[in-house]
């Protein structure tokens, strides 16, 4: 890949580095080192490892396509075991929240056409999404609002981040006080007083005005990130979020859209969805879809030691999941399906090596907001390097070969 | 596959104008045969009722919205999952089944075909995906029009060609098979918290109204010679006194007529079918828009049948959503789509002690019994929005006896049973009838001329029902009908037995229907130009990647249709 | 009383779903039938015999049946699942979902109890001499119905969100209490012994919470009533006085919180709007 044209510096990155620390060849744990295999072998010995499995997890999922994620929720259903994706470890509080108070949201489009006002609360798209601004909100051109000056930016978060140095307003918020100060401007917008001077390091005022901003515009759009989902109250944080969003609907018009990082995530949950019912943390064990983060969930079920095999595809546990999490993780059978050389894929009993979605292999993904586009393939993958969809598919077959055992 | 002879039951095809004769049906490569050889497997009917497969014209089933139902009621789920069998996959059903559960649940009651009536063209590719996956049954969507950018501007330009030549152009686009209406123009004013009431009302910034934008699509409908009819779903959902605003919209395209086909097909009437100026007031418009279609030739509907349930409201109206959202109080979602159209969820319980539940129930039988041909009026609940599709055997109890109607009636609010017109009816449907509803009139209606019937040629979709004419009584033994119908003896889907005795036995892919109007290359070539345009402008997607390949479709069916453009 | 002794015959990792374990299922059962019942461990189908020594005697009817079990459970779920009535005694952990459904009898657990305990119960007694976990006496995710009656006591601490969507009934916490103590309640009774985290009654439309340590803090959507003397538990009075809080306004809610005057220092900012 010699050069990158229109991306931003996260898409090029994904293309310029495909070619470094790749698998090329599938790998076996033996005598306890990693040595190359054929396919099949690896596909095997995998096979049976999920096979023998009382309660094994199928991992990862974000970064393959739908169409390898249709096939790991069927392998999932084959050999009984759980499978969840990365939302459990980032926006899975946003889809607890929804479960408990909907959502009002729209297609990102929406936003660049009608909104004058926006908020970035807990989130810092200058760094995590960085054609965010152009594309959809302050520096965008939409058919009903054409220039800056159209639009006011309030930024909430508990630094001054490089998101916040473009804002109208910038409101620092304590840290873990996001509840309190979504409750405040809910408390503000149902036309009731707050009785308290500051809420999580913000003056009542301050509350006041921005409550103002948001019921006196026309379209306001929220989005908000980790800073909501991973501080404390999580999912609560996020409902607070999306009521605070439902109250205002009474006033003026005002949708909420998360912030979802990782690539193909909402992919996942969307194909989760309608075959199982459940966006993530879906569990197969008893023969039909049941559905508990807490429970079901990856990292709980792991760090309890419950989970005695692991299918990772396209993910890095060992390196992201908590450390309680990982050492229980480290001590069982784990099959890495992955493009390239990671400390899961070193730790793992197998390794077949797979393609990148959206360079070397074509297939179906999801955009934040719903839609789906078709990501397409631009160069061939390494030799012998499949897709995850075929490599599925194989272990798949070869499951039903040597006859499941749940 | 080898050929099947289904022998000896009692054969309703209202299409061809078989009315409960004894007779056989032969079955040869998927398809329905005059005859078939010795060696043909026979299945034995005897004592049974033989139908074609059920064709349903309106059920919300795949999609951006039906998925984030899903994704939203999780309580919705737990309470009624489906382990996995030799045969089938795991899911979960009640309002909002996984698509698995939905096949399944559609091939054992012996349906085989449905449409998803409402799908935002620029997340098509999210509804193909889910039809693909959903088993057994062939299927269908109806892409939404009643909002479109395009679509307001060439109606305010009042150009028609290029109006036809864009829906020509998004139905390959999307692999949509119709065009499909939703509150037009309500939802684009809903993008300010507003929404439109009335057919003359002006869709702020396009300077159009709902009838200019009926009115236009009907006369696209007609000169693009699509198989359906525009499919609608009026303004003013569930408000009081809507009734008349559907006589407007029935009314307002009556010029655009067909020959042999209707210009309109309202959908889920008794939404849009109360009389009345406020909630404790509301009254059954059923009587009115029965006369209407009874005394017009180019409308048909539905009724959208409420059952006494928990459901989910689940529609492209998103202004009415937040509207009944603000009276339930229970969980609202809604999703704008750009440029298109919206969807709205909430979900609900209806309450035979609920003053407007009552009312809702009996406008939507009021509407099937008060519409004299049957041809014209179809059995739906709008799934999930009246109730669950699996509700179909208890509406048709209802419709075939009187007797089950009016025990429910004693058991409703008091006031509505005072203010209805059911308690003086006393029409009940014929099984004859029944067929008519749920498969033959649809499968007209939809244009699907090897669907919904058992003449030669047709798809060997039938339904085979544990009922003898003969001995039943339906008005007595409406119990028995219910459970008949809500476990077929034996479901067909092309020429293969998929369900014996309610549950599938065998699983296959159903194809996907969608049309393709033949648009001469100038009139594509002006309007194409137009589109490229503004594409950009209006989308944050790239034209490029907005139309979904026939490939995407696991197993597609093309309609082709010669436009008079 | 007749006792029946389930004892785990190994270390249990992978969870095991014995619903079974309930005196309304083993009422009037052998103790054959019992062993040969099938329960799941992880994705294997399993006997009950294979997991656990059953011994002793089976009531007739669930009010005559004891269930004493003896080890670790606390990888074993829904323990006492719908039970109305009869006992069950674990001598040991419990896992998640312990009493889920129940309409009577009675559960107490020596150590320590999992998360969504009491989920949806209508009545009867679930005790807890340990700590508990997360959402008890709540409902199923997404569903707005918590417990409707009964009685929970947790001697020691309770994880996050204790009584959510409760409709009725009582809980007591001996220890402290994580974030959210009585979520979205809308009726019964939280009382908490010891300190919250924060955020109590976070959405109540109805009911009680009565914290008599420090509860963490005052959410912006509750209005100070009055300080009260006593509060009320059912019909125990409690000694006061007590910060009385009403909430939460975002949900046009008419709950109550109980806050003690002398644990809640950085409450007393609400005097000012005592009536002078």
């Amino acid at each position: 890949m010699d050069s990158v044209r229109n991306g931003c510096a996260i898409s090029v990155s994904r293309f310029t580095t495909s070619d470094k620390s790749r698998l090329l060849k599938p790998l076996v744990r033996k005598g306890g080192k990693l040595r190359p295999t054929t396919f099949a072998r690896a596909v095997d010995r995998a096979a049976r490892i999920l096979n023998n499995a009382k309660y094994p997890l199928l991992y990862g999922w974000s970064q393959t396509s739908c169409e390898a994620i249709s096939k790991g929720i069927e392998l999932a259903e084959l050999v009984g075991g759980l499978i969840d994706n990365t939302t459990t470890s980032c926006h899975g509080p946003t889809i607890l929240g929804v479960q408990d108070a909907g959502e009002a949201t729209c297609t990102l489009g929406e936003i660049r056409h009608s909104a004058d006002l926006v908020v970035y609360w807990g989130c810092n798209p200058v760094h995590s999404h960085p054609r965010h601004t152009n594309r959809y909100t302050i520096f965008s051109k939409g058919r009903f609002r054409k220039t800056r000056k159209d639009r006011k930016l309030i930024v909430v978060d508990v630094r001054k981040t490089d998101t916040a140095k473009l804002a109208d307003r910038f409101i620092q918020v304590e840290p873990n006080g996001d509840y309190e100060l979504l409750t405040a401007l809910r408390t503000a917008i149902n036309g009731e007083e707050i009785e308290q001077d500051t809420i999580a390091g913000v003056p009542v005022e301050t509350v006041e005005e921005i409550a103002n901003m948001m019921m006196e515009c026309e379209f306001g759009a929220l989005f908000f990130g980790l800073g909501l989902t991973m501080s404390a109250g999580k999912h609560r944080n996020t409902e607070a979020a999306l009521a605070l969003v439902r109250d205002l609907n009474y006033v003026t018009k005002f949708v909420i859209v998360p912030m979802r990082g990782w690539f193909n995530v909402t992919g996942a949950n969307e194909v989760s969805t309608w075959q199982t019912g459940y966006p993530y943390a879906v569990d197969l064990t008893q023969g039909y879809p049941r559905f508990n983060p807490g429970d079901t969930s990856a990292i709980d079920a792991i760090a309890r030691g419950e989970v005695d095999a692991a299918l990772v595809v396209a993910s890095d546990p060992v390196s992201h999941f908590p450390r309680e999490a990982v050492k229980h993780l480290l001590k069982i059978p784990i099959i890495a399906v992955e493009p390239k050389r990671t400390p899961t894929s070193e730790a793992a009993e197998v390794v077949i090596p797979s393609a990148i979605l959206g360079v070397e292999a074509a297939g179906t993904i999801y955009r934040i907001d719903g839609v789906a586009l078709e990501a397409r393939r631009v160069i061939a993958p390494p030799v012998g390097v499949r897709p995850d969809v075929e490599i599925l598919d194989t272990m798949i077959k070869r499951v039903k070969k040597l006859g499941v055992k749940h | 596959m080898p050929e099947l002879l289904i022998r000896n039951g009692y054969v309703f095809d209202p299409l061809n104008g078989i009315e409960g004769e004894r007779m056989d049906i032969a079955v040869k490569d998927g398809k329905i045969v005059e005859s078939v050889g010795r060696k043909a497997r026979v299945l034995d009917a005897s004592g049974m009722t033989v139908m074609p497969g059920g064709v349903d014209i309106h059920s919300h089933i795949a999609g951006s919205k039906a998925n984030c139902a899903r994704m939203m009621r999780p309580e919705d789920h737990s309470k009624d999952p489906e382990p996995k069998t030799r045969h089938t996959r795991s899911g979960v059903g009640h309002t909002i089944p996984s698509v698995f559960t939905t096949g399944y649940r559609y091939a054992r009651m012996g349906y085989t075909t449905v449409f998803e009536p409402a799908t935002p063209p620029l997340k098509a590719r999210h509804t193909h995906e889910e039809l693909n996956d959903i088993p057994i049954i062939d299927k269908g969507c109806f892409p939404l029009f009643g909002n479109n950018w395009f679509v307001m501007e060439y109606v305010k330009q009042g150009r028609i060609k290029e109006l036809a030549a864009y829906v020509a152009w998004m139905l390959e686009a999307t692999k949509g098979y119709a065009i499909k209406i939703v509150n037009p123009g309500g939802i684009e004013a809903w993008r300010w918290g507003g929404n439109l009431r009335h057919l003359d009302d002006t869709v702020p910034n396009f300077d159009v109204t709902p009838r200019e934008i009926v009115r236009a699509l009907c006369q696209v409908n007609k000169i693009l010679d699509l198989p359906h009819a525009v499919h609608i779903h009026p303004n003013g959902l569930s408000e009081p006194g809507n009734y008349q605003t559907t006589l407007d919209t029935m009314e307002c395209a009556r010029d655009f007529r067909r020959e042999g086909r209707t210009t309109m097909h309202v959908t889920h009437a008794q939404f849009t079918g109360r009389k009345g100026w406020s909630w404790p007031d509301v009254r059954s418009g059923a009587p009115e828009i029965a006369d209407y279609v009874n005394a017009h030739d180019h409308v048909s509907i539905d009724p959208g049948q409420l059952i006494f349930t928990n459901v989910t409201w689940m529609t492209a109206d998103g202004p009415a959503m937040f509207a009944l959202y603000k009276l339930a109080k229970t969980k609202w979602f809604n999703a704008d789509v750009e440029a298109e159209t919206g969807a709205g969820i909430v979900s609900a319980t209806y309450k035979k002690s609920n003053y407007v539940n009552a009312m809702q129930w009996g406008i939507a039988l009021e509407l099937a019994l008060l519409v004299k041909d049957p041809w014209k009026v179809y059995l739906t609940t709008d799934h999930p929005n009246g109730g669950p599709f699996t509700s179909y055997p208890r509406v048709i109890s209802w419709l075939v006896s009187n007797q089950a109607r009016q025990r429910l009636l004693d058991k409703i609010n008091k006031t509505a049973k005072r203010r209805l017109n059911l308690p003086g009816i006393d029409r009940e449907y014929s099984l004859y009838e029944i067929a008519t509803i749920t498969r033959a009139a649809t499968a007209k209606s939809l244009g699907l001329v090897s669907k919904g019937h058992l003449g030669s040629g047709a798809d060997a979709d039938i339904a085979i029902y544990d009922i003898e004419p003969k001995k039943i009584d339906p008005v007595k033994e409406y119990k028995a009908v219910r459970k008949a119908f809500a476990h077929a003896a034996y479901t067909i889907k092309d020429g293969r037995t998929v369900v014996k005795k309610g549950e599938v036995v065998r699983s296959v892919q159903g194809r996907t229907f969608w049309t393709k109007p033949k648009v001469s290359d100038d009139i594509m070539k002006t309007m194409i130009a137009d589109l490229e345009a503004k594409f950009d402008d209006y989308y944050t997607v790239r034209m490029a990647n907005y139309p979904i390949e026939e490939r995407y479709l696991t197993a597609s069916q093309m309609i082709t249709t010669n436009a008079g453009v | 009383m007749a006792d029946l002794l389930i004892t785990p015959v190994k270390h249990f990792k992978i969870p095991i779903t014995a619903e079974c374990i309930s005196p309304d299922f083993v009422a009037g059962k052998s103790l054959r039938e019992i062993e040969l019942t099938q329960v799941w461990e992880g994705n294997r189908r399993v006997k009950l015999g294979s997991l656990f020594k059953i011994a002793g005697e089976i009531g007739r009817t669930p009010s005559d049946c004891t269930i004493r079990i003896r080890g670790n459970m606390s990888a074993v779920r829904r323990i006492g699942y719908e039970m109305s009535g009869g006992s069950i005694q674990v001598d040991g952990d419990a896992g998640m979902y312990l009493g889920e459904r129940t309409k009577g009898g009675t559960i107490t657990v020596a150590g320590n109890a999992g998360s969504w305990l009491g989920t949806q119960m209508r009545g009867g007694h679930i005790e807890v001499k340990g700590n508990t976990g997360d959402s008890i006496g709540g409902s199923v995710r997404g569903g707005t119905k918590g417990m409707r009656g009964g009685m929970i006591r947790i001697h020691g601490d309770c994880g996050t969100e204790a009584g959510a969507w409760m409709q009725n009934g009582m809980i007591r916490i001996g220890g402290n209490c994580d974030l959210y103590a009585g979520m979205h309640m809308k009726n019964g009774t939280v009382v908490v012994e010891r300190d919250c985290q924060g955020r109590v009654g976070a959405q109540m439309t109805g009911g009680k919470v009565i914290v008599l340590g420090n509860a963490g803090g005052l959410l912006p959507s509750f209005q100070f009533e009055e300080i009260r003397e006593r509060s009320k538990a059912d019909d125990e009075k409690i000694a006061g006085p007590f910060y009385v809080f009403s909430g939460d306004v975002n949900e046009g809610g008419k709950g109550q919180f109980f806050a003690r005057v002398s644990d809640n220092p950085d409450l007393k900012w609400n005097e000012r709007y005592l009536e002078r």
